[in-house]
């Protein structure tokens, strides 16, 4: 189970499969000469261009932001629905544009030309397309537009899919430079965007250059969070903070597996628990020498660890069956209790559909711990956000304006009058006001929950949760709690592209492949060290950590 | 009338085989078929040199082989079955609840395997509530060709039939009866009549099969990937998908994807030889 499958990257997988893999390459048979990839961020050369920060002062928090280390800063959180909806925007932005758009959306597709996208229309002054596509298939439905250099004139390309994606070699080719419109004080023709910190803009740089206009920026960026219901474990009086060390957690797996009963610990949680053993994201330098995560043996210590879970029945089976989908499902149902995921799962959505499984429901997560249970817990801190919007190459400069200045209206501060209609719609149609706190309608269930115009341009993450105050309060409170654990890991926000070749090898499908049989319990760890040995020799791991060394250590620095 | 089917083909079946140009490059997307970088056969080295490419061939064959013995006869024995049923509305009936799980996709039908059968399934929670054990039946590469096998039995056996129940109705009724006047019993007919009856469809259908023996299904593969692990489910639709599409490298899938295509047609021509050996039609008429 576990793959998401639909007819569009079904289609596309069949098509190549069958031998035929050409359809992409042959219509961009076209195409002008070799593209030249945008190579590195360099430290200096970006400070030069990024754009000056103008927070916006006009909405006060009722729970501020605690910094940690640099460029880390919790989110902000906001209790109820502000009263007071500024203006940022004056008149509309558009000048009647049209333009298409396409961005991932993980949940149901609302139909096509619905009221709040003719509504947004209205408010924007622009005829824009937006055509949002399943988040689950995104990674296989992009690299078929880019092949046949078919792109929207807008698009979300995330982060995490950098090298699938090609984004580095796209900038510049496919997509459009915005240096010269949002460089430094440039910027402040669109406040918005301006209010937007500047580390979110690294996200969307590549090669000094600024392209990506960055949607959901916080300072509190981590891989994954592990979860657990609150509510369950507490009335069994284990609280968050018994869980110290690796042994820790996998006691628990003793104590709160009942297979007779339908009930596992776990769910699948070794992305998230990974980097407690000491392992880096991807890269770490030690002593000069660049080390990839897996030849580390704390790579090794973290799979075995996991391996050890599964097999001694604390993972739920549908969970080592690789149905990742139906995760949540039985999160809500009860039938595991710790579970892995992003902090935006932690929301009302969540807090609504658990309750309606469990009315005690309440999500809350472990603080980040060493494996060890001695050592300082620390985390490698993500970019500040993997959401970012890229405009068409072909636009023409007034074209580009027009969306910039649509992306300064998407990036009003929260609670403001823009804020609330590109995210709850026209009032009384999409949403109505109750105990102060804007109510979808039904139609806003399906046309303006299902979020699309955010991802193309949005301001920085604050919590908020209205009608859901307690996950606000967790949430912030389990942030400043672990604000101090979080540390830039090398190479963070250099946005590094490279070569075809290096990118395969980086994705590294069969050590994946294999690490997901020894998590999973079915392969030794001897099979995942021989798999790493084989990738390293003939599926082009050393040329990978070769070529990082010599183009991007040894001429960039780590970026620290 | 036939232009726009001939066009359809040629758009959708003949244009995209220049892009087979791609196995024999390093593509590169941006750069498109033209500018990418001749690599000559290198990537079907690669090919040949990777272990994971020969297990997914393997599997393949493997899987194709179990279908061919456990699967290819079924419909064949539930077309004679149905058609030994006289009540008109029963066979309807029969025939309806058989053909229906064709029309499910198989994400539905995996999943309907895994409530079933599943680790945490109603099977093995009978089994857990009564101190019995557990059967592992979804996550085990042992018995996974079994598994797919009765998948495939359940979803489109049903659906096999219509060929075969077309060619049953063909048969001409005074043989039967003739037969019947000489004293021929059930089984003398069956093998006298019926089976001569189908055995040019039986072996058109074969030889297809074989054509096809290296397409096993695709979605079914990757829906279950996860659940035996990559060395017993990887096919060689899914290596191309995996090791080609997912992580960028077009022409190493591109290669993957042409070898099978070569294979193939070596399989249809060899089993179409046979056929007209045998004396029979084949694909066409010799």
């Amino acid at each position: 189970m576990g793959i998401e499958l639909n007819r569009r990257n079904f289609l596309s997988a069949a098509v190549s499969a069958a031998g035929l893999v050409a359809m992409g390459p042959l219509l961009s048979a076209c195409g002008g000469g070799g593209p030249s990839r945008a190579g590195v961020n360099s430290e200096a050369g970006l400070k030069a261009v990024l754009p000056t920060y103008v927070p916006n002062t006009s909405i006060k928090p009722d729970i501020p932001s605690i910094a940690g280390g640099p460029d880390v800063l919790t989110d902000p959180g906001f209790l109820g629905y502000p009263t007071n909806r500024v203006v940022t925007v004056s008149g509309v932005p558009g000048k009647g544009g049209k333009y298409s758009a396409v961005t991932p959306l993980w949940g149901t597709i609302p139909p096509a030309d619905n009221s709040f996208y003719q509504a947004m229309n209205k408010a924007l002054g622009v005829e824009l397309q937006v055509k949002p596509a399943d988040g689950n298939n995104y990674n296989t439905i992009i690299p078929t537009m880019t092949a046949a250099k078919k792109l929207p004139d807008w698009i979300n390309l995330p982060g995490w899919w950098n090298p699938q994606f090609n984004t580095g070699g796209l900038v510049g080719n496919q997509l459009a430079d915005l240096t010269p419109y949002l460089s430094g004080d440039n910027i402040k023709k669109y406040p918005n965007l301006a209010a937007i910190p500047t580390a979110a803009w690294r996200a969307g740089a590549w090669g000094d250059k600024l392209y990506g206009i960055p949607s959901f920026s916080t300072g509190f960026k981590v891989a994954g969070v592990v979860f657990y219901r609150r509510d369950v474990l507490e009335a069994k009086g284990i609280t968050a903070d018994q869980v110290k060390s690796a042994d820790d957690l996998m006691n628990l797996g003793k104590e709160l597996t009942d297979a007779k009963a339908g009930v596992w610990a776990f769910d699948d949680v070794y992305r998230y628990v990974y980097t407690s053993f000491g392992a880096p994201l991807k890269w770490k330098v030690d002593n000069g020498k660049l080390i990839h995560l897996y030849e580390t043996s704390e790579f090794l210590d973290a799979a075995d660890w996991h391996r050890k879970l599964a097999l001694a029945g604390y993972v739920h089976p549908d969970a080592l069956a690789g149905d990742n989908a139906g995760a949540n499902t039985r999160f809500y149902g009860g039938k595991t209790l710790i579970g892995g995921g992003g902090q935006g799962a932690w929301n009302l959505a969540d807090l609504q559909a658990g309750q309606a499984a469990n009315p005690n429901y309440r999500r809350g997560a472990f603080n980040f711990f060493a494996a060890d249970g001695k050592s300082t817990p620390r985390v490698d801190m993500g970019q500040s956000t993997d959401i970012v919007s890229y405009l068409n190459i072909n636009l023409k400069p007034e074209q580009i304006e027009e969306c910039l200045a649509v992306a300064n209206y998407l990036a009003a501060p929260f609670g403001s009058a823009e804020y609330t209609m590109v995210n709850f719609g026209v009032e009384g149609m999409h949403f109505t006001m109750k105990d102060g706190v804007p109510t979808p309608t039904e139609a806003g269930m399906k046309e303006v929950q299902a979020k699309t115009y955010p991802f193309l341009a949005a301001p920085p993450s604050v919590v908020n949760n209205p009608t859901g105050d307690i996950v606000t309060k967790d949430l912030t409170a389990w942030q400043a709690a672990n604000v101090k654990a979080l540390a830039k890991p090398v190479f963070w926000g250099m946005n590094i592209s490279m070569p075809q070749a290096q990118a395969t090898a980086e994705a590294a499908q069969p050590v994946e492949d294999t690490l997901k049989d020894v998590i999973h319990g079915k392969k030794s760890i001897q099979d995942l060290k021989d798999s790493v040995a084989n990738w390293k020799s003939s599926g082009g791991g050393d040329r990978l950590i070769q070529w990082m060394n010599d183009n991007v250590l040894q001429k960039f620095g780590t970026g620290q | 009338m036939t232009l726009p089917a001939v066009v359809l083909l040629l758009v959708f079946n003949y244009v995209p085989l220049f892009g087979l140009a791609t196995a024999f490059q390093e593509y590169d997307p941006l750069a498109g078929v033209w500018q990418s970088p001749w690599a000559g056969f290198y990537q079907f080295e690669r090919l040949l040199n990777d272990s994971l490419f020969w297990g997914a061939l393997r599997n393949t064959l493997w899987l194709s082989f179990v279908q061919l013995i456990l699967f290819f006869p079924v419909p064949i024995a539930l077309a004679l079955l149905l058609n030994s049923v006289l009540s008109e509305r029963i066979r309807n009936f029969i025939q309806s609840v058989v053909y229906l799980p064709h029309f499910f996709s198989w994400v539905l039908a995996i999943t309907i395997f895994q409530q079933m059968l599943g680790g945490a399934g109603a099977l093995n929670q009978f089994l857990r509530s009564n101190d019995i054990g557990t059967w592992d039946i979804m996550t085990n590469p042992d018995t996974f060709a079994l598994l797919v096998t009765s998948q495939v039995i359940w979803k489109e056996a049903g659906w096999g039939i219509i060929v075969f129940l077309a060619a049953l109705a063909a048969i001409n009724t005074d043989l039967y009866e003739a037969a019947a006047a000489d004293g021929a019993g059930r089984l003398r007919r069956l093998w006298h009549i019926t089976l001569p009856g189908l055995r040019s469809v039986i072996v058109l259908m074969l030889v297809l099969r074989l054509g096809n023996a290296l397409t096993v299904g695709f979605e079914q593969f990757l829906i279950q990937r996860n659940a035996v692990g990559h060395d017993t489910a990887e096919v060689l639709d899914t290596f191309s998908f995996y090791y080609g599409i997912a992580t960028g490298d077009y022409s190493y899938g591109a290669a993957a994807g042409l070898f099978k295509s070569v294979i193939s047609l070596l399989l249809i021509w060899g089993a179409n030889k046979l056929a007209h050996a045998f004396g029979e039609d084949g694909l066409y008429r010799k």
